[in-house]
């Protein structure tokens, strides 16, 4: 695999709350499914910036709804995985995985 | 209830039009949501920030997203301005050395004119995404040591010229073909 086709850790977060939030998948859903799961406080300028880059790697493939009110009448972008996208996903899971294969956590020391 | 207008002026220009539909929409309804919970005031610092948090990104974003114009708007100020300002930086150190003034510039300062330039043409190059806007990077890059050029105070030696007008376009693209390779 390229180097540069490997996914970052915030582009694998994103990924999954894609994923995880199906139909639902926007940049404040996916703001606040990271938020929730991992405690971080994330911005929406950093999850567009990141839903995009996929985007344009062909990870994700983007849809427009219509405005709505609850919006200030502004449309709403979604995002959905692409096959390439499961594939990356499937993956770095993977690589995940192989590496923690044999390590016993918590590791000394650290908070689990 | 409403964001407070300055976020909302912030987010519009630094997102583009855009960009700014979506986030905008974004945050006006997490806005909504936390004015419901924690009153309006929570809910107003809680928009200021993010908007002034999401500021770099969203900067980023807007470069990166279609907006070539705007790349090669900045390929062409990045060159051409730090170029011109380098110019009459020299100018004025060779205006106090005595009978130096209008004298041909040494080499030294010539090369710290084209190191110049290839640094500020490779960061154009690496916030170009695809090939055919770091094309348009370059060809603006050139195009900017080309006017820097024009609008020197000193004559500039063919030689000069010609490496500051290839090098700005090479080290774009070089960048850019680096990113894509890494």
């Amino acid at each position: 695999m390229p180097k540069g086709e490997a996914l970052g850790e915030f582009e694998y977060l994103v990924m999954l709350a894609v994923l995880r939030l199906g139909a639902e998948a926007y940049g404040m859903r996916v703001r606040q499914e990271i938020s929730v799961r991992t405690g971080r406080d994330v911005t929406i300028g950093a999850v567009y910036a990141t839903l995009e880059r996929l985007a344009d790697k062909g990870l994700l493939r983007a849809s427009m709804s219509q405005p709505t009110p609850e919006r200030g009448g502004r449309a709403k972008r979604s995002f959905q995985l692409t096959g390439a996208g499961m594939e990356a996903a499937n993956r770095a899971r993977q690589d995940l995985v192989n590496m923690l294969e044999g390590l016993e956590f918590p590791l000394p020391g650290g908070t689990p | 209830m409403n964001p407070p207008a300055w976020a909302q002026f912030v987010l519009w220009a630094v997102a583009g039009e855009n960009q700014a539909e979506f986030v905008a929409g974004d945050l006006h309804e997490e806005f909504l949501l936390l004015c419901a919970e924690r009153g309006p005031s929570a809910g107003s610092r809680w928009y200021a920030r993010q908007v002034l948090r999401s500021a770099a990104a969203l900067v980023g974003l807007r470069f990166r997203s279609g907006e070539a114009a705007h790349l090669a708007a900045a390929a062409l100020v990045a060159v051409a301005m730090p170029l011109v300002l380098l110019d009459r930086l020299w100018s004025f150190v060779y205006s106090h050395i005595p009978l130096k003034d209008g004298l041909a510039r040494a080499p030294g300062f010539l090369v710290a004119n084209v190191v110049c330039v290839c640094a500020c043409a490779a960061v154009c190059g690496s916030l170009a995404h695809t090939r055919g806007r770091a094309a348009g990077v370059a060809v603006a890059a050139a195009v900017g040591a080309a006017c820097a050029l024009w609008c020197s105070t000193a004559t500039a030696p063919w030689l000069y010229a010609g490496l500051l007008i290839v090098a700005a376009p090479v080290s774009s693209m070089a960048v850019f073909a680096w990113r894509g390779w890494r």
